[in-house]
Parts: C-alpha cells; structure tokens; sequence
C-alpha cells in the first residue's frame, strides 16, 4: 500500500503546487491588470484613505486639497475645491462614486504619490506616504475674469501660453460646483451627478475643448494659410468684387454678411471677413484643403489633451468628395458646413500664428512638486504640428492685426499694445449666430493667444456679432494675462 | 525520525496467530520529540500573536488591551493540547500540533482582522475543537477499536449526511442545505461525516482489498474487477452525487469522492478504479451540469467571470482582484480591503490572506499545508498495519484535497465550491473536525512508534528512515492475475 500512498502524496503535492502556480500568475504577472481594473474598488479606496497632493494654479492659488475626514464614514481623507466652480473644468473631481474626472484624473498617480519619480526606494521600504503637488499653467486672476467677461452668457474663454502650449485659462460658463462630487455619501453624490447629467443646460459639458462649433469666420485663418502654402492665392491676389457666389452643381447661392458687396486683395478681404471671397478660396483649393486642415489638426486625432477625459475631435470637411459635394469645399472656406471645432482648437490656430507656424501641444499641467516642494517632473513644450510655413504665419500676423486696427475686430484694442485677431459669426442649428473671436498679443512679439465664443450671441442675441460681443471679452483676457 | 532499538516486551493483548505487538518503553526519543513539539508551537504562537498585534495595530495606535487575553487564550489552548499529546500520545509526531496551532492561530487572526464578532465565536470554537482533540485522544486510546465499529460509523457517517434534509431540522444558509440547526447553535454535520465515513471505508476496503484488487475481466490491457465488488465504489457515487444534486454542495462531493478514490487506489493498487472513479465523477458531474443550473452557473463563472463581474461572478472576480492588489508582498495585515468579497471569512479567507500578505503568505499557507499532509503520509506510511495505514492516508488526502478544492475555486483553477479552508477559515463545525483529524492521526502516530509488527514478511521493521524505505508491504500481497 505504500507504493498507493506515496503517488496519492505526490499527487497532493503536485495540486497545491498548481495552486503555488496560479497564485504566482495571478499576483506577479497578472497583478498589474487586476489592481488597475476599474472594476476594482481598492485603488479608489486606497486613494480615498491616504493623503493626496494639492492642485495648485501658476500664481500660487490652491484648486484642491485634502484634508482629513472625521464624517464617520470609512474615508479617512475629504477632498476639497476651494475655487469651486471657476477651475473645475480643467481641475474636475475625486469622486468614490462617479470616478474622477480632469487633472484628477490624469495626474492620479502623482497627486497620490504613487508615480515612480515621486517614490525612493526608501519610501517603499519604510512604506512612507508621499504625494504630490501638481502646479497648473493656469492662472486663476485670469480665469476669473474670463468668467466675469462671460458673465451669464453661455460660452467659452481659452488662453494660450504661446511659446509653451501652456493652458492659462480655460473656461466655460455655465460651470458646475464639483464639492458635492466628491462626498463620501455615495447615494447623495449619485443624486447630484443625475441632476447634472440631466440639466439641459449642460452644466457638466467643459465646452471649451469637449464641444465643437462652427468656426465661421475665424476660420478664414486656417483657410488662407492653407491657400497661402498650397499657392493658390497670395495675399495681394485680387477677387471680383461679388454679393454672392453661385454654388456649383447647385442652384444656391452663398452670400456676404449682411449682403454686402466685397472683394478685391485676400488681404482687405480679411479685414473686413468677405465671405465670398474666402468660400472661392476653398473651392480654389480643392482637393489640397484636407490635407491643409490636417496640419491644423482640425481633421485627423484631436489635440493632445492632459485633462481627462481630452479634447474633442474637430470636423473639417470629413473625406466630402470636391467633384460630388463641392459646395462644402465653400462653405469650410468660410468656417461653416461639415467644418466643427473646439474653442481650444481655434485657440491653437491663434497660437500656431503667433508661433511662426507651430501647434505645440496644449497642456495644462506645468510640474509636478514632491512634499518639500523640489520639482520632481517639469513638463517641457512638444511640439504637435506645423500648420504653416514662418512666412506664412508673418503675413496672417499682419493681416490679423489690420482686423483689430480697422477691420471687424477694432473692439479687441488694448492700449499700449498691438492685438491680432479674427472675428467669426457663425451661422448654427441652434438658433442666433455663435459670436467668436480667436487672435493674440502683443503682435509683434506674441505672448497669449486667445479664442472666445459666446454661444448664439449671448445677451445680444440675432444682433450679435463676433466683433460687437466676443472681441471685448478677449481684450479683457488678453489684458489680464498680460497683466504681471 | 528516531526509533531505537530496545528491548523487546510481549504484549499480552497482540492478535493471534500473527503479527506479534511489541511494547517499546519510553525513551529519551519520546521527551525529545515532544521539546520540538513545544519549541515549534512557540514558533507558531509568536507569529500568530504578532499577526495579531499588527491586525490592531492597523486600526489603532496603541495595542489592543485584550492582547494579553488572547495572548493567554491560545497559549493555554496549545498548552492544553501539548500536555494533552505528552499524557495520550507520548511518542507521536512532532510536528502535526506546531503545524495545526499556526494554522489555527493564523485564521483567527484574518477572521479577527475580517470580523471581530466572528472572532470571538472562532476562538470560543478553537476551544470546542481542542476540548474534542482531547476526547479524542483519550477516548481512542487504540485506532483498531475503530476498526470494530465500521458499520456502526457508516450508519452515523449517512445519517449526518442525510440530517440537513430533515424537514424542521436542516436549514439553507447561502443556497447550500448543510446545515442543521439546534436551538441556537447552527452546525454542518456533513464536517462530522467526513471523518466517519472515512473510517468505514478504510476498515472497509482493507476487509475487500483482496478481493477488490483481483481483476477478473479484461479490457485491452485493463483488468478490471468483478462487477459485484463495485458496489461500494458505486455507493460513493450515489451518495456524492446525493449530496451534490440535494444539498448544493459541490465543493463536499468532490472532496468525498476523491477521498474515496484516493483511498480505494491505495488499498488495491489498481489504477483501474482511479480510471473507473474519475470516469463515473465526470460522467455524474455531466449529468448534474445537463440538469442543474447551479452547476451550470458555476462552470460558466469559473470559464469565464468577467461578463458576470457585477453579479454571478462577482466573488470570484473580487478575489482575483484581492490577490492581485495583494502582490507580492501584500498590503500589510489590516490595510487591505478584503471585505468588498462576500463571505470572506469562510470560503474566501484565502483570498484575504492573499491580499493583505502576498504571495509571500499565501505561499506560507499552503506550505504549513504541505508539510502537514507530508507527515500524515508519512504517519500512514510508517503504520505497520493495513487499517491505520489506509486511516491515515485518507484523513490526510481530506486535508490535501479540501485545500486544494477551497484555494483552487478562490483562484480559479477549478469551479468555485464551497468547502473551508482547514483549520484557518471561520467555521466551527470544520475547526472541531479538523481537530478530531489531527487527534486521529496524532494516535495513529502515537500506536507507530510504540507498536511495531513484526510480520512474516518482517516488514517495517526497520529503523531506517521511512520515507526512503520501499519494502512491499507484508499486509498487501499483490494478487494480481497474470
């Protein structure tokens, strides 16, 4: 019988071997997946219960912070905003019950201290908790008076650091206070997040770079510097004054604004935004214009985003064949049809022409800090695309401050400095005109680059116009971001 | 192990004709393996009373005042259990207590760190199982008055079986009737038929072994034997599939019927009955998938749980999440979050264990259980005679398997099934059977090196060291047909 038990033994043995076996594969090699799936509560509750870095704004504002809990609940930390609703689009929430959203989200593992650069070896022997400090690029003075500039109207305010893709501000009204978010009463914040979701107004949507709009004629930008580069037209080409184009292989019409009659050079076309002038200029591109809006990133992926869940993805004129559906090459001429984009996107044009040409990156984060204070990651310029050629971009410099010195733009003016700037009034399904103005200063060495929407033309309403509402609203960014 | 030459006292109770019962009187040997005894319980309690220590110590910063209550509950509790072996079963096996005690010490202080109600009914069980390891060692004062009774434990061994389906006395806790309630105490009485039917089949089988190892009938190259000795091999089916299609319990009709396939192996040494056994168990198991959704349930969730991740399978995917947070080195006793797993104290202790200590503990645990299954073969094979040999062999193969079945379900290497992880999950019932195990098994041990047979064929005889030994054995002579 000892023959029978030994191999009954060794068949013991052998099983919870299998068992040494699956226990290594499920805590060595699959670990990794199974800690991060999001169905897996304990990285969330594991956040929730040790000290997490603050959100900081560029001029030293704190955006959120933790403090500890004492509401008898099993959370041991309470996350708290103290700006509210002003950042929350960019710095989101913690929330145990929805997941997190924005620089919580995308900065989670260095606000809770779990990022590589953050921990020593020392600090995982000791079991030290570290967290860390995330310093934005945003600037809170900024950021508060694009929501005083907004004031009730619905719409967005973005400005860019021109020489780092860094976000100063990016604001959307209306906005949202994230505080009841982030409560540990999973029923209540379960309630508020269903009474967000269900607001028409669409408090919770962070228009500035989730919602895209018609660009109308802001967009007259792109399509010159793509005309410009493709070498279909210069800025001293001259086109016959006309009041309305005929659209081929239609019986319609495309008309200028308030149906004037326009024409003449590209450039004093610019100035004074005539549409039938910019709608020829698409068709004269024909097939080269994807290509160009592409470089522009308004066709293709979307701008690289560092606030979850990124940016939205802009239309352009999305593959519509030039010899069956040429009106559309007309209309994406003058920034309307199939043509769509994110308030952040007309941002980065802006940026691209103050840039000499180059998108970089938009970014919100600047660094992340240790608890001394040592900066530990620094985030640097990247690159993202060359939307145009230098040449290029000094000409639109030129063309874009005529728009603010004489042309529809003049209420951008600020003084002592030189503002460049394209207005837009775009015709949408949704009711009155969307008033836009994009553009940046000082012109002749740009700092900031901006990009406002008032959405349907805000309390002005069907009399709105980019350059009787959005463009004062820029110039008071603008000079509040030159400000020191 | 030691087992010196001595010399030789007659004793007057041996069983005519042969083999002769040879008394060895105490020796330095028996105070030197009870010292290890004792050194390695010290062993076990310091590292279960720091557990302890830590557990509190992760919800509070200052040591829990009743630690040196605890402290003083389980050494007394080991210390009752030691002296219990020096006065009962002096020349026993050193290391099954020492094994047993850290096992036992180690659950309590996962459920304490689970629960901390559930801890104080643990302990007070602990107690109740050590009180039964005692009456145990002391009512079975030799294993072959076992033997006598088999049909008399056969007859207990299926009325605990059968007792939860007593209408009025058998209740369902979580959709599995195994329970019988008395007033306010619930118990599993199928923990209690474990234990007994295995000893019917070990008396059993080495009452038919030779009849059962003699094939009459030939498959290819298969003997395979008279139909009529497959009775109780068909009786073990019946019954295991009883108690898996009656009661819901799928974990304890695997465990019954391996054990009863692993002990009728040994008995014959035929691989025919294993080949006969596994083919019935998947035949059943095909039968019970076809007509129970219960079953289906399981072997789908176990295929694949992730669809079901919110609702049947969504125990199973918390414990596979628990083990992979837990790493390799685990969260640390208390910093876990075991608890998002339903029943974590019972069938899914493992999993906390995994957790908050890694794979470095779950790999400690399963060791203890190796090396207490190694010396429970080793028990059995260094027995002289068939009865405790086979005795041995099956409470072991108990204790292998159903860590086998509980750790395999919680990390998906077979179906999930509800059995106790021994000696560590919350459970009484489980704790008192596994104490009266190791009793048996201490006494089977005890009965080795105090009772040597000296057999015709003068097997086991010798001192050398038992696991290197391969003599035939003088009980089992192999009658197989050529």
């Amino acid at each position: 019988m000892n023959r029978g038990i030994r191999r009954v033994g060794g068949t013991v043995v052998v099983l919870l071997l299998v068992l040494v076996g699956q226990l290594t594969y499920l805590q060595i090699i699959d670990a990794a997946n199974l800690d991060r799936d999001p169905r897996n509560l304990r990285s969330v509750l594991r956040d929730f219960n040790r000290p997490r870095g603050e959100i900081i704004s560029a001029d030293g504002e704190v955006l959120a912070r933790s403090v500890r809990s004492d509401d008898g609940t099993e959370f041991e930390y309470q996350r708290e905003y103290p700006a509210g609703g002003l950042t929350v689009q960019v710095v989101g929430y913690q929330s145990f019950v929805v997941g997190n959203v924005g620089i919580e989200r995308t900065y989670n593992q260095e606000l809770s201290g779990r990022a590589p650069e953050l921990r020593s070896l020392g600090d995982v022997l000791r079991a030290k908790e570290t967290t860390g400090t995330v310093v934005l690029e945003l600037r809170a003075a900024v950021q508060r008076v694009a929501a005083e500039a907004l004031g009730e109207q619905r719409g967005s305010v973005v400005v860019l650091d021109v020489r780092t893709g860094g976000i100063v501000t990016m604001y959307s009204n209306p906005t949202y206070d994230p505080q009841p978010l982030a409560g540990h009463d999973t029923q209540a914040v379960a309630d508020v997040f269903a009474a967000l979701s269900a607001d028409p107004a669409k408090p919770d949507l962070p228009r500035a770079y989730r919602e895209i709009y018609p660009p109308g004629s802001t967009f007259k930008v792109v399509t010159s510097a793509v005309a410009f580069d493709a070498g279909t037209a210069t800025p001293t080409t001259v086109f016959p004054p006309l009041d309305a184009l005929p659209l081929p292989l239609t019986d319609n019409v495309l008309r200028n604004f308030g149906g004037a009659t326009c024409g003449g050079t590209v450039f004093e076309a610019f100035v004074v935004s005539c549409n039938t002038v910019f709608a020829r200029m698409g068709l004269d591109l024909g097939t080269r214009f994807p290509p160009g809006l592409e470089r522009f990133g308004v066709e293709g992926p979307p701008p690289p985003l560092d606030v979850y869940p990124g940016a939205a993805r802009n239309t352009g004129l999305e593959g519509a064949d030039f010899r069956t559906d040429t009106p559309k090459y007309a209309f994406a001429g003058i920034g309307q049809g199939t043509v769509a984009t994110s308030p952040l996107e007309m941002a980065l044009v802006a940026a691209a022409v103050a840039n000499g040409g180059t998108v970089l990156e938009p970014r919100a984060a600047r660094e992340v800090r240790a608890a001394d204070g040592a900066v530990v990651q620094a985030f640097a310029p990247r690159p993202w695309k060359t939307a145009m050629t230098p040449a290029t971009a000094q000409v639109l410099n030129a063309m874009m401050r005529a728009v603010v010195e004489r042309g529809t733009g003049t209420r951008a003016q600020i003084a002592g400095v030189a503002v460049a700037g394209k207005t837009g009034t775009a015709q949408n399904s949704t009711g009155a005109p969307h008033a836009w103005f994009i553009g940046f200063a000082p012109a002749d060495a740009p700092r900031y680059a901006v990009a406002v929407i008032v959405e349907n033309g805000g309390s002005s309403g069907s009399e709105a116009t980019g350059g009787a509402v959005a463009a004062p609203v820029a110039a008071r960014v603008l000079e509040a971001a030159l400000r020191p | 192990m030691v087992v010196a030459p001595s010399p030789v006292v007659s004793d007057a109770t041996a069983d005519a004709p042969s083999p002769t019962r040879i008394r060895v009187p105490r020796r330095r040997a028996t105070t030197r393996r009870r010292r290890t005894e004792l050194l390695l319980g010290v062993f076990a309690l310091v590292t279960t009373t720091f557990g302890y220590a830590l557990v509190q110590l992760a919800d509070a910063p200052d040591l829990p005042p009743d630690l040196w209550a605890i402290l003083a509950g389980v050494i007394g509790l080991f210390v009752v259990a030691h002296l219990a072996v020096r006065w009962l079963a002096p020349d026993a096996d050193p290391t099954l207590l020492p094994l047993a005690a850290f096992l036992t010490g180690f659950g309590f202080l996962v459920v304490a760190r689970l629960d901390e109600d559930l801890a104080r009914v643990q302990a007070v069980w602990a107690a109740v199982g050590v009180v039964a390891f005692v009456v145990t060692l002391a009512v079975v004062r030799r294993i072959r008055t076992l033997e006598r009774y088999r049909y008399t434990f056969l007859l207990l061994g299926v009325l605990a079986l059968v007792l939860p389906l007593f209408p009025g006395l058998g209740a369902e806790i979580n959709g599995a009737r195994l329970w019988v309630r008395l007033g306010p105490l619930n118990f599993q009485p199928g923990e209690a038929a474990k234990v007994l039917l295995v000893i019917f089949f070990a008396a059993y089988l080495v009452d038919k072994r030779e009849m059962l190892s003699t094939g009459t009938r030939w498959v290819g190259r298969v003997a395979l034997p008279d139909p009529k000795y497959l009775g109780p091999l068909l009786l073990a089916w019946g019954a295991s599939l009883l108690i898996m299609v009656r009661q819901k319990d799928l974990g304890s009709s695997l465990l019954f019927f391996a054990v009863f396939a692993a002990m009728l192996y040994i008995a014959t040494d035929r691989g025919s009955y294993l080949l006969i056994g596994f083919g019935l168990f998947a035949g059943g198991a095909v039968i019970a998938y076809q007509l129970f959704d219960h079953v289906q349930t399981r072997v789908s969730t176990w295929i694949d749980p992730w669809p079901v991740a919110q609702d049947e399978g969504f125990q199973l995917v918390q414990s596979m999440f628990a083990f992979g947070s837990g790493g390799f080195a685990g969260a640390g006793l208390g910093l876990g979050n075991p608890t998002t797993i339903p029943n974590v104290a019972t069938d899914f202790v493992f999993s906390a264990v995994g957790e908050e200590l890694g794979l470095v503990g779950g790999i400690a645990v399963v060791a203890v259980v190796l090396l207490l299954c190694g010396s429970g073969y080793r028990i059995a094979v260094q027995a002289a005679r068939p009865f405790p040999k086979l005795f041995a062999a099956g409470l072991t193969t108990i204790i292998g398997v159903q860590t086998f079945v509980i750790i395999g379900g919680v990390t998906r290497v077979i179906p999930l099934t509800g059995v106790t992880l021994p000696f560590v999950s919350y459970g009484g019932s489980s704790l008192v059977a596994n104490f009266v195990i190791l009793a048996l098994l201490l006494r089977i041990s005890d009965d080795n090196a105090r009772v040597r047979v000296a057999g015709p064929a003068g097997a086991a005889t010798s001192g050398a060291p038992p696991m290197t030994t391969s003599p035939p054995s003088a009980t089992a002579p192999p009658a197989r047909p050529r």
